[in-house]
């Protein structure tokens, strides 16, 4: 959590030139399905919750869940 | 219910995430299927259907929809909850009444303003069952910097929801709270690799096993009680590589750990390639392995008036893993519609939790995915 907020402190505070590494006209794979974390939404979803109910883990996927009583 | 009763209340919200490099917003809408369908005698059918449309460049308007037909034995089970472990006839799945146990419905309704830089989502979610009623809030904030290159973002959600047992049960208090903050980085490192770090708060308040779990203690069904409050971390960083034009592979790893003292690691890894100009493919693999909470008795050892009582196999000691295989099909590189699909593979280790309320040595499932996005 630290670590976390004293790198977007730096990110913010402009201290940031080196982490332009990408020129925009190099971006194309970033547009391909198999270059995104999660290339399947449909998947995504579905897994996500299925391993919410299996596991008793959660959390790391930077993304809302609604409620349930399946946990 | 039992674990699997209340199944597929919950959905993913991506979008702000997903849209980690600025995009411009476009009118979509989606249709799709997923089944699930494990060795507990757990089925489940879910059609999904999303529209979002963009009032303007800058505004959108979005709403999913996701319906699921369950049936699972576990909810047959409550017509005789004094059976210590799940019998044949339970079991069977279908049982003597024709068609679903419950039929779940859960819309979210959710707005995004988006500028290109900024990306701010903000919505509402609702579900209704039978015996659980969801109600949430959440929003999302994406800021891009550096040229697009890296992009920050916090998610913040809060579940509201209730308990309305179809029996007659003691309950403690009926109510659940959830609370989740996530904090992300993505980072482009190359034209060809980013990188994600991802900090998950949880939190969660309330009636938080199943009030159905049970352990039967001296010839007595004796239900589930745990604490009424959980905090949770999770650390993630995940990565997707480009190996060459036609392939890519994507790897992640997850730590979590909470004041119940279970702890986990989980690793994730997939292969996609485009198998031609229109198909890609893939191979994906995951492990899993999980420590119990510090409340957790070995099975058989537990008394009627202990402070805590663990039916459920998800607060022991297990491992499970999962393989699958996806698959995208684009007509076109210029096309409005794609199709995806997955079929995935899911099992747990043996278990004696698992062998006592399930009746089966580990937990096995199949589950498929299947949507069709139409830009219009």
């Amino acid at each position: 959590m630290k670590y976390i907020l004293l790198i977007s402190m730096l990110l913010f505070a402009g201290c940031s030139e080196k982490l332009v590494r990408v020129q925009a006209y190099e971006k194309e794979y970033f547009a391909q399905d198999k270059m995104k974390f999660n290339p399947l939404d449909q998947r995504t979803e579905m897994e996500n919750h299925v391993f919410l109910i299996r596991e008793a883990s959660a959390g790391g996927d930077s993304a809302f869940q609604g409620g349930c009583g399946c946990r | 219910m039992q674990i699997i009763k209340s199944f597929f209340i919950s959905l993913l919200l991506l979008i702000p995430f997903t849209k980690s490099y600025a995009s411009s917003l476009k009118d979509t809408m989606s249709f799709g299927f997923d089944t699930y369908s494990d060795s507990g005698n757990v089925e489940v059918y879910s059609p999904t259907f999303s529209l979002m449309k963009a009032l303007s460049n800058e505004f959108l308007l979005g709403f999913k929809v996701r319906i699921d037909s369950i049936t699972a034995a576990s909810i047959k089970k409550l017509a005789a909850p004094t059976a210590p472990v799940a019998t044949t006839a339970a079991a069977s799945g279908g049982g003597e009444n024709e068609g679903p146990d419950d039929v779940r419905f859960s819309p979210t309704f959710f707005a995004t303003y988006d500028n290109g830089a900024d990306s701010l989502t903000g919505g509402f979610y609702v579900s209704t069952e039978k015996d659980y009623q969801g109600k949430s809030v959440f929003t999302n904030y994406v800021r891009q910097l550096n040229q697009d290159n890296t992009a920050l973002g916090v998610g913040i959600s809060q579940s509201f929801d209730n308990w309305e047992p179809a029996i007659p049960l003691t309950m403690s208090r009926k109510d659940r709270k959830e609370s989740k903050v996530d904090l992300s980085i993505n980072q482009l490192i190359t034209p060809q690799l980013s990188i994600q770090l991802v900090y998950s708060y949880l939190y969660s308040e309330g009636f938080l096993p199943s009030p159905y779990n049970y352990l039967v203690i001296g010839g007595t069904n004796v239900y589930e009680k745990y604490p009424e409050t959980r905090t949770g971390d999770a650390f993630a960083i995940k990565g997707v590589a480009l190996i060459d034009e036609s392939n890519s592979i994507n790897l992640s790893y997850r730590y979590y750990k909470d004041n119940w003292n279970i702890a986990s690691h989980t690793i994730n890894t997939e292969w996609l390639s485009d198998i031609t100009k229109n198909i890609t493919i893939g191979l994906r693999g995951r492990y899993y392995t999980q420590t119990k909470a510090n409340f957790t008795k070995p099975l058989g050892t537990a008394l009627a008036t202990d402070a805590y009582i663990v039916s459920d196999y998800r607060a022991s000691a297990f491992d499970s893993f999962d393989i699958g295989v996806p698959f995208v099909y684009k007509p076109s590189s210029a096309s409005n519609i794609k199709f995806s699909a997955s079929i995935d593979y899911y099992q747990t280790t043996s278990n004696e939790y698992i062998k006592n309320w399930y009746n089966t040595d580990s937990l096995k499932a199949i589950y498929t995915t299947l949507r069709i996005d139409y830009d219009f």
